[in-house]
């Protein structure tokens, strides 16, 4: 029956090439963020920096600061990975369908730090979220769960500083130098340490940002970009 | 070695210098010409004679493939009643060999379970939380296993394979993809993986000869998604939301594919796993990606046809 119900296929000058997309590895489908990107530009004009800190082939660990509703991981992620020509995953997508396969599609990991050390591990870009805050130049806590997967798979880890603004399409993500931890610790402070060291970093690049700064939050909030 | 990944071990280990004799036990007959290889056709229930041909033989490495996945050749009840008798009698024996140094048992990944919040790429030392019967079985199994290597003192390996897929090998999920309309998770449509017969095959060869003593997962690099997979067989997908899979799966059992609970789990959950241990403690590359495999499924045959090589009379 399946000889006589036979749907038509895409053409193709070569017979044999693959004429349909797969996911990768890790479930991110390319060519539907091929699809998305071009939408997500009409939203973000992202200017990238300091793109040259980054490994070219291992794994890292980019920590971006987060503003409540900015969705800065998405697009920090697809800006970086423009940049470097190679898929960039991002942290935090929730195990419920449709909405945690859709993200599964986009390049996000579950919250996991088992799942973001396998990512690691494997050589991939992976960014994750400080906490969100209601300010737009302020880096909130970052989780030394997921830091400490970074360090048990041997990767660095780098902040990207992020500030978007609701009302214009300017957006910005700088990646800063690898975060070194002050002294070298063999247990659980290391990760602890580690990321206490990445906030304050973080912060700092969001300090030599500069921009309108009157200490009202909802102003601030609405000036930025 | 009746099966068809049993008979493909048993003609790729007669081709070993390494291997000295071989023999094999199954409840059906070598899909393959085999030339060394002792055969024995014993039903898993016939523990007696098991035994028997076991301790006679006196293997130093015992390849268990004894494994029913349900619906493949068996229904779930049938499948898990007759892992459990072939474990039991194969382990049994095995205990009884002196010379005995290793086992190498076929598993799966479906023993880690696609519970909420699972791993999307468990590798193999996440500790297995199985969600479906089979990933049950193959937990019970691999339990089994252990606990006779500790008690005698061996190693024991397993290789958990990824859903195999082969021109003859019986697969549900190969099977039920291979329909000419094919239903998928609309709202999920998830990613899994796959390995090929030959791949596996190597991989147990390897295992053998290396003496594994661990758990090693055997998956197909890459991953692909079932609307992907039909779409690349040119069948005709039918979206399904929740609500109506248990029509549908009634129905596809009727047509005769049937769609058992672990292969639900891969429309509505996807199966990935880290197989990236593999090559270092096996020495096994796949040759082929998910997506290969997955063109092969829809470039078999049918049915072969045969023709005379010379007219009837």
């Amino acid at each position: 029956m399946a000889d006589v119900i036979e749907l038509p296929r895409r053409r193709t000058d070569d017979d044999d090439a693959p004429t349909f997309e797969t996911v990768d590895d890790w479930g991110r489908d390319d060519r539907l963020i091929r699809l998305l990107v071009p939408l997500a530009w009409l939203r973000w004009s992202v200017s990238v920096g300091g793109i040259e800190q980054l490994p070219a082939r291992t794994g890292a660990l980019l920590v971006t600061n987060t503003r409540r509703v900015s969705l800065s991981q998405i697009y920090v992620a697809w800006a970086l990975a423009r940049e470097v020509g190679r898929p960039v995953r991002f942290v935090g997508r929730p195990d419920v369908a449709p909405l945690g396969p859709f993200l599964r599609r986009l390049g996000a990991l579950l919250d996991d730090p088992t799942e973001v050390e396998g990512a690691l591990r494997h050589g991939e870009l992976v960014v994750m979220g400080a906490a969100p805050t209601g300010h737009p130049r302020h880096a909130g806590p970052v989780d030394h769960a997921l830091i400490g997967s970074a360090v048990r798979a041997g990767v660095s880890v780098y902040p990207v500083a992020s500030m978007s603004s609701p009302l214009s399409r300017n957006a910005r993500a700088d990646v800063g130098p690898a975060v070194r931890p002050r002294r070298k610790r063999r247990g659980p402070l290391a990760e602890v340490e580690l990321a206490e060291a990445t906030q304050r970093q973080l912060q700092k690049m969001l300090d030599e940002f500069g921009g309108v700064q009157t200490g009202v939050p909802p102003v601030d909030w609405l000036a930025e970009g | 070695m009746g099966g068809e990944l049993g008979s493909l071990v048993a003609s790729l280990l007669e081709s070993e210098q390494w291997v000295g004799s071989l023999v094999g036990i199954d409840s059906d007959p070598p899909r393959r010409r085999l030339r060394r290889a002792e055969f024995h056709l014993i039903e898993p229930d016939d523990r007696s004679r098991i035994v028997d041909v076991v301790t006679k033989f006196n293997p130093h490495v015992l390849i268990h493939l004894a494994v029913w996945e349900p619906d493949a050749r068996a229904g779930t009840a049938h499948a898990r009643q007759l892992t459990s008798d072939a474990s039991l009698a194969f382990f049994g024996a095995a205990a009884e060999c002196p010379a005995l140094e290793s086992i190498v048992v076929r598993s799966g990944i479906e023993i880690y379970g696609r519970a909420q919040n699972s791993l999307t790429r468990p590798d193999e030392s996440v500790h297995p939380n199985p969600t479906s019967e089979y990933g049950r079985m193959l937990e019970r199994l691999e339990g089994a296993a252990m606990a006779t290597a500790a008690r005698i003192g061996i190693a024991v390996g397993a290789l958990r394979l990824a859903p195999v897929l082969g021109p003859h090998v019986p697969s549900p999920l190969g099977r039920l993809l291979r329909q000419p309309a094919v239903p998928f998770s609309s709202l999920a449509d998830p990613p899994f993986t796959v390995v090929e017969d030959r791949h596996a095959a190597r991989a147990f060869v390897a295992a053998a000869q290396r003496r594994l003593a661990e758990p090693v997962n055997v998956v197909a690099p890459g991953a692909i998604t079932a609307l992907q997979a039909i779409t690349r067989g040119r069948r005709l997908p039918v979206p399904l939301v929740g609500p109506e899979w248990a029509l549908v799966r009634r129905l596809s059992h009727v047509l005769g594919a049937p769609i058992p609970e672990h292969v639900m789990e891969v429309m509505h959950r996807g199966r990935l796993a880290d197989g990236s241990h593999a090559s270092s403690a096996l020495g096994v590359e796949a040759t082929a990606s998910a997506a290969t495999i997955i063109d092969r499924l829809y470039k078999w045959e049918t049915v072969v046809r045969v023709p005379s090589q010379r007219a009837a009379a």
